[in-house]
């Protein structure tokens, strides 16, 4: 058994921040679309949203800074080596009781599929939700100024709700997956409390 | 460099939000409509502050003066009207420069807006047919009867139907003062035009109180604070004249021409920034959100803050049926009354629809109603709109607007492809409709008397005319909901040219969002059920 530490306090709290702003801009951003439940009520919905939005490129600027200066953003270089043993492993392998493939350090924490999943969320899915969110709430202005069409904006609406739908099946997926760690809950007292203790020496020793 | 003054607690968080803002997208925030305004100090006023006010601000007693004792002969108003004169000297010639005389306007170099010469509408349709002197009791004028009436002479304009002050003055046919009138008292007491002065003529409109503006009747009078927030003695106690200022006796609002919210443009010189905008008090930035605020660039005032229009007690005309008169009971007119008393059907105007509480109809509108007058040729569209509002998304002076829109039904001649002017007021044997109950000889009458040309046939043509809603402004409490807007089915169902937020919803979307949710829901279900029954992790 080794204990190894995997996320770093402020990664933590960057991670459930960014969790609990995701969550209430969901359920702002539904009621503001008409399909979720009515919670706030539309006037504070919208109002929520956009400071929520703000509060999150806030956290986001910090988590890039961070990401550059502690060099930990070399987890997410997406990488061939052992993807399709991770493939494998997912659709059959784990079933069987079979070893996870990939040896988790703390400079390589992230399995390939992970990388290439958080990295998708993070140069795709925020990045667009971030833009068109922004085009959507200077539209009016943009509109004006550069005179663009009045109509044009169902596109910026249309990309906005697709990446909001996108981000509701990742979390489930996501939530989901915390659930394949050695137990149910071992990845999410990870997330916790910054470390893991893993049992597959043997496994690797072997090989 | 001088500081600005600190104020308490502005709103801290737009200011924020704007600076955020303007970091992240580095562009300019649309020209001066964003600019705000520093609030006007005396912008809320209670009714005793402003009624003290306004009292103060007189300088003269009028019961002083000698011209003013009479004794006036009974409906003497020119003789009033002569004792005026004698100290304001240019008074009656700045009224004669105004519409509230010549009851017409010329615009865009056309004549004829006005109903003393082309205009039309769908209530009691036109004076110009014959029915001048029952029309022109609301005329700021004495003697006006018909088209020889003499606009150039002084003693014939009407002092005292603005500036009364007692409550007791009164016109009768032809603008003539009622000969009960103790005008010598009257005229001992003018002073600035009140609620009822011009409430006089406005409030009854269309014939009688309430029926054609939908925004204006009596209950202004002593409307509640939730009714009128502005003219409520327990709301701000203002008068019609606070917004509608005036220099010269021009009276700033008449919506003929003045568009009524080229705010940036005084109607005349001297007037001061027309007070008739709502800016001109609130600012371009009232509300505590930039995003609000900034509903003001397309949005105006009026469509969120006043909900429904005939807000008081009195039901507004929402439909006139002129095509349906003229039905008799043993030769005799007669009418019909629904539970409220209100008239469902009038031999004199046919079938009618009366409302209160009514949800405007919304539409661009950059302040210019375009009218069609008497000598217009109509559009083949049915119903003919009388008066379309100009104005697109495009237009930068255009918002989306409430409107009042009356709906009618009235005589107009097919041949000539015009509207028709009857002759309506006038006793049995004189060919008025009124009298004779007959059309086609009313018709044939009226364009005679109005020197139009007709064909000799009409027939009936459904109509719409417009009313911009402005007054009877609620309590901020009941501004509309976003969501009156910003859904499927809302009020701005209709009003096209740009996308809006939950009005224009694709359900494509959705199904294609949710099939994706669903879909990743039931490949985690079918792993997580496979990992079960192998009865690992």
């Amino acid at each position: 058994m080794r204990r190894v530490v995997l996320y770093e306090l402020f990664e933590r709290f960057w991670h459930w921040a960014q969790a609990l702003l995701i969550l209430t801009m969901m359920l702002t951003g539904f009621e503001i679309r008409g399909v979720g439940p009515h919670i706030f009520g539309f006037a504070r919905a919208v109002t929520l949203h956009n400071y929520l939005a703000l509060a999150l490129i806030t956290l986001i600027v910090f988590a890039i800074f961070w990401h550059v200066t502690t060099g930990e953003w070399r987890q997410y270089i997406p990488t061939r080596k052992f993807l399709q043993e991770m493939v494998r492993f997912y659709l059959t392998g784990i079933f069987k009781g079979a070893p996870h493939p990939v040896k988790k350090h703390r400079m390589a924490k992230l399995n390939p599929l992970q990388r290439l999943a958080y990295l998708g969320f993070k140069v795709l899915i925020i990045p667009v939700q971030i833009s068109t969110g922004a085009l959507y709430f200077f539209y009016p202005n943009l509109q004006h100024t550069m005179g663009w069409s009045p109509t044009s904006l169902w596109f910026v609406a249309v990309v906005h709700v697709l990446g909001a739908f996108a981000l509701v099946a990742f979390l489930i997926g996501h939530v989901y997956l915390t659930t394949t760690g050695h137990t149910p809950m071992t990845n999410l007292k990870a997330m916790l409390l910054g470390w893991e203790d893993l049992h597959d020496d043997e496994y690797f020793d072997q090989a | 460099m001088p500081h600005p003054p600190r104020r308490p607690s502005p709103p801290r968080m737009r200011g924020f939000l704007r600076v955020l803002a303007g970091l992240l997208v580095l562009i300019p925030f649309s020209g001066g409509a964003q600019e705000a305004v520093g609030p006007n100090p005396a912008g809320h006023g209670s009714f005793t502050a402003s009624h003290a006010a306004k009292m103060r601000s007189q300088t003269a007693d009028h019961s002083k003066f000698t011209a003013l004792k009479g004794p006036f002969k009974d409906g003497d108003g020119p003789a009033v009207t002569r004792a005026c004169l004698t100290c304001h000297t240019k008074a009656a010639e700045q009224m004669m420069a105004t519409s509230h005389w010549t009851w017409n306007v010329a615009k865009d170099g056309k004549n004829g807006y006005g109903k003393s010469t082309a205009l039309v509408n769908n209530y009691c349709l036109t004076i110009v047919g014959g029915n001048t002197e029952g029309c022109t009791r609301c005329h700021a004028g004495y003697g006006f009867k018909d088209k020889t009436f003499d606009f150039t002479k002084q003693e014939n304009v009407d002092c005292l139907v603005c500036h009364d002050t007692t409550g007791d003055y009164e016109k009768e046919r032809a603008g003539m003062p009622n000969p009960a009138v103790p005008l010598a008292e009257i005229a001992q007491k003018v002073g600035t035009p009140t609620n009822k002065n011009c409430g006089a003529c406005h409030f009854f409109g269309g014939g009688a109180n309430a029926t054609k503006h939908g925004d204006l009747d009596d209950t202004i009078l002593k409307a509640p604070r939730t009714e009128d927030v502005h003219m409520s003695r327990q709301g701000a106690g203002m008068d019609c004249v606070d917004c509608h200022t005036s220099a010269e006796h021009k009276v700033g609002g008449p919506n003929y021409v003045i568009p009524a919210d080229r705010r940036d443009e005084p109607k005349f010189a001297g007037e001061s920034i027309s007070r008739m905008a709502c800016p001109a008090c609130h600012t371009v930035a009232p509300h505590q959100s930039y995003v609000l605020n900034r509903h003001y660039q397309k949005i105006a005032c009026q469509t969120c803050h006043i909900p429904a229009f005939a807000r008081g007690e009195r039901p507004t005309n929402t439909f006139w049926d002129w095509a349906t008169s003229g039905r008799l009971k043993d030769g005799r007119p007669y009418e019909e009354k629904d539970a409220n008393g209100w008239p469902t059907y009038t031999s004199m105007r046919g079938k009618m629809v009366w409302e209160r509480n009514v949800k405007p109809t919304y539409v661009w509108y950059n302040g210019n109603l375009d009218f069609l007058r008497l000598t217009d040729k109509l559009p083949a569209a049915r119903p003919i709109v009388m008066n379309p509002a100009e104005g697109s998304y495009a237009d930068p002076k255009a918002k989306i607007w409430p409107f009042k829109f009356h709906e009618a039904t009235q005589p107009f001649d097919p041949v000539n492809n015009t509207f028709v002017a009857p002759f309506t007021d006038g006793p049995a044997g004189s060919g008025a409709y009124w009298g004779d109950w007959k059309m086609d000889v009313a018709v044939q009458k009226g364009m005679e008397t109005a020197g139009l040309p007709y064909s000799g046939k009409f027939d009936y043509v459904r109509t719409t005319m417009l009313w911009p809603i402005t007054h009877m402004v609620a309590p901020k409490e009941q501004a509309l909901a976003c969501t009156e807007c910003h859904a499927k089915k809302g009020r701005l169902e209709q009003v096209g040219g740009f996308y809006l937020l939950g009005r224009d919803r694709g359900m494509g979307i959705d199904v294609l969002g949710f099939g994706m949710i669903l879909l990743t829901i039931l490949g985690v279900a079918t792993h997580g059920l496979i990992r079960t029954l192998h009865g690992r992790k």
